[in-house]
């Protein structure tokens, strides 16, 4: 019965997982979880080790590249108190490969399985909610506060197809921001956010969407409920067609 | 008139088309260029009335010289006449999909002075998006009826998918309701979509720089409930689209009534139940392996109100259940109500780690509230109880505590008496 500590970071999570698993011959009767700095918290603390950590990425990668598509949507999730689920998974991953993700009768697949498929569901969400306006400067801007850290794949997703614009991608809550300026792409924290002014001709632009919006809909067939639950809420702040 | 009041009588003039799929077909960006299509497709939000937007639907002209009993733009309504010049659409286009708000173009148009002169311009429109804004995203184009095999050709190359309207179930209707549109026109170009698509393919096969002709498919639509057709005379027309013509997808749409006619039928409200069972029952033609005789029959025109279409057929052949989960094929979980696609293949994915059971089926997703009278689970049946189809038939619906009821008789439609 080992209890394990680690740093909380996803690094950290992989070379704490990479040790158990070459220490430990039971899986199921270990647990992980992220180290809270009180004075007499037990278990054995794992610290990081980067080398370890990336070792045990490329194996997973050559053994159960599904895996480590799950992995990357799960840390996406920043859900804590499923690292013991995580660690029991991806030792599963390592035995049974890509397959693993079909063992939805296991509890710690499917809660991670789980997880991960929820945040893959917001990203691809967000592909089609997030909602550009153009700037005085000619590039443009959007904002989001999505559940889910997607900015990275989100701003991989715009720079294939938004190639021949310059454009930023801010997730409000977290404060990070995405920028695609003359074909390159880079990743960072703001500090302090002021609300760039808009171009000349994008009032008239949202207009127009917001117009066709409107007249798009059958008014026989209204169905505001059916509505919300494709398009929740929590999204209508950033959405252009949904303001005043 | 501005391109805002254009905007509005156009697209509200186009909200009857009712697809708006952008999937099947993946094209990546390059430097220059604005756009790329994504597989699965990509939903931007959803109206009012619940549909999902995905394209910029609208027409190009609303100016019709056909007279269709059922459409809104038909020359004797006294609506508000609109027609787009080209650069307003491409603008419009790249605008909003620089903005995201959009997957791309869903192009239509009522036919203008021929269908031929209309096809034309529609095409010029989709040629300058390609070429001179190099747009990459996606393009749906409307084939009007009776335009030249040329044309057609022309949008395909251009387009990811593209449509004939096949408008109403049967020829006679047709006859009545648009006296104007030959069944020919329409069937003809459908054909030789068809036959274009498959060629692309075969040639794509022997080199990859052969040209993709119309990538994400063909579809149609028909308009259900403005004529006496019934749900069986649908299906088997929509089971020849798709297994003769290599149909992507036949969209139904609920008949709504916008003009005063004396051939039109008289109703309460869209036939929108109808509507949802009929595309139930075309899921289960493309995806379930059904054939429509078996779903309906000469007996049995329409579809039951009160159950979905598998599980109506599951209680007229109670001999094909219990289903054993582990041990049952593909095809044969697919038929037990409650179990989708998406379930059976988890259920085939599961099995291979260890038998399942019922709480292994929660897990998975199957619907249990359905599927529980239809399974058993290494041998045990989840519900000690006769299985007579008058009880199940309550029980499915009313849930376990439900008395039994005799099920409300299906409501029928209110139609003129030109059927009577």
């Amino acid at each position: 019965m080992g209890r394990y500590l680690y740093d909380g970071t996803s690094e950290g999570l992989l070379s704490a997982v990479a040790h158990i698993l070459a220490g430990e011959k039971d899986v199921e009767r270990v647990t992980l979880v992220e180290r809270e700095n009180t004075l007499f918290e037990e278990g054995v603390y794992l610290a990081t080790d980067t080398a370890a950590a990336e070792e045990f990425f490329s194996r997973l990668q050559n053994l159960a590249s599904e895996a480590v598509y799950t992995f990357y949507y799960f840390t996406m999730a920043e859900k804590g108190g499923l690292e013991t689920s995580m660690l029991r998974y991806l030792a599963l991953a390592l035995q049974h490969g890509s397959k693993v993700n079909g063992y939805l009768t296991h509890p710690s697949v499917k809660e991670i399985v789980t997880v991960s498929r929820k945040a893959g569901r917001e990203l691809h969400r967000m592909k089609g909610l997030l909602r550009f306006e153009k700037l005085q400067d000619g590039a443009y801007l959007a904002r989001m506060e999505p559940d889910n850290n997607i900015i990275h794949p989100l701003s991989l997703h715009f720079s294939k197809r938004l190639r021949a614009e310059d454009w930023f991608i801010y997730d409000v809550r977290r404060r990070t921001a995405a920028r695609w300026h003359r074909g390159s792409l880079t990743l960072g924290l703001i500090e302090q956010f002021t609300a760039p002014a808009l171009s000349e001709e994008e009032k008239a632009v949202q207009a127009l969407w917001k117009t066709f919006f409107g007249t798009i809909a059958i008014p026989e067939r209204r169905n505001p409920r059916l509505q919300k639950s494709n398009m929740p809420m929590k999204y209508w702040k950033y959405l252009t067609e949904k303001q005043g | 008139m501005e391109t805002l009041a254009k905007l509005q009588v156009l697209s509200g003039a186009a909200r009857y088309d009712a697809s708006c799929a952008s999937s099947g077909c993946r094209r990546e960006g390059n430097p220059y260029s604005t756009g790329n299509t994504s597989q699965s497709g990509i939903c931007h939000s959803w109206s009012d009335d619940g549909r999902c937007i995905s394209l910029l639907k609208i027409l190009l002209s609303n100016d019709c010289i056909y007279d269709c009993a059922y459409c809104v733009n038909r020359s004797s309504n006294p609506v508000e006449r609109a027609s787009f010049e080209a650069r307003e659409v491409v603008d419009l286009t790249m605008e909003f999909y620089r903005r995201n708000y959009i997957e791309g173009l869903f192009l239509s148009s009522a036919v203008m002075k021929s269908p031929d002169q209309t096809m034309e311009r529609m095409i010029s429109v989709v040629e300058t998006l390609r070429t001179e804004e190099r747009f990459r995203g996606y393009i749906h184009l409307k084939i009007i009826p009776g335009s030249s095999p040329e044309l057609v050709r022309k949008a395909g190359l251009h387009a990811d998918r593209i449509s004939v309207n096949i408008e109403l179930p049967s020829h006679e209707s047709l006859k009545r309701l648009a006296p104007q549109k030959e069944k020919f026109s329409i069937l003809e170009p459908m054909s030789l979509i068809g036959k274009e698509i498959t060629e692309s393919l075969v040639e794509r096969r022997a080199s990859r720089k052969a040209p993709k002709f119309a990538p994400a498919g063909q579809s149609t639509q028909m308009i259900v409930g403005a004529s006496p057709e019934s749900d069986f005379q649908i299906l088997r027309l929509s089971e020849g689209l798709y297994r003769k013509m290599n149909l992507k997808r036949v969209y139904y749409s609920a008949f709504v009534p916008v003009n005063h006619d004396n051939r039109l039928p008289v109703l309460a409200a869209p036939p929108l139940l109808r509507e949802h069972r009929l595309y139930q029952a075309d899921w289960l033609l493309r995806f379930y392996g059904f054939t429509a005789t078996e779903i309906l029959s000469d007996d049995m025109p329409n579809l039951d109100e009160s159950f979905d279409p598998k599980t109506a057929w599951a209680l007229r052949h109670p001999d094909f259940y219990p289903v054993e989960i582990n041990r049952a094929d593909y095809a044969t979980l697919l038929r037990v109500p409650g179990i989708g696609v998406t379930s059976a293949r988890r259920i085939i994915a599961a099995r291979r780690f260890s038998v399942i059971t019922p709480e292994g089926l929660r897990k998975i997703g199957v619907v249990m509230k359905r599927a529980k009278y239809f399974i058993t689970c290494s041998g045990r049946p989840f519900e000690q109880m006769e299985r007579s189809p008058l009880l199940l038939r309550n029980r499915l619906l009313l849930g376990d505590g439900g008395e039994v009821t005799p099920a409300a008789p299906p409501k029928q439609l209110v139609l003129p008496g030109l059927f009577a």
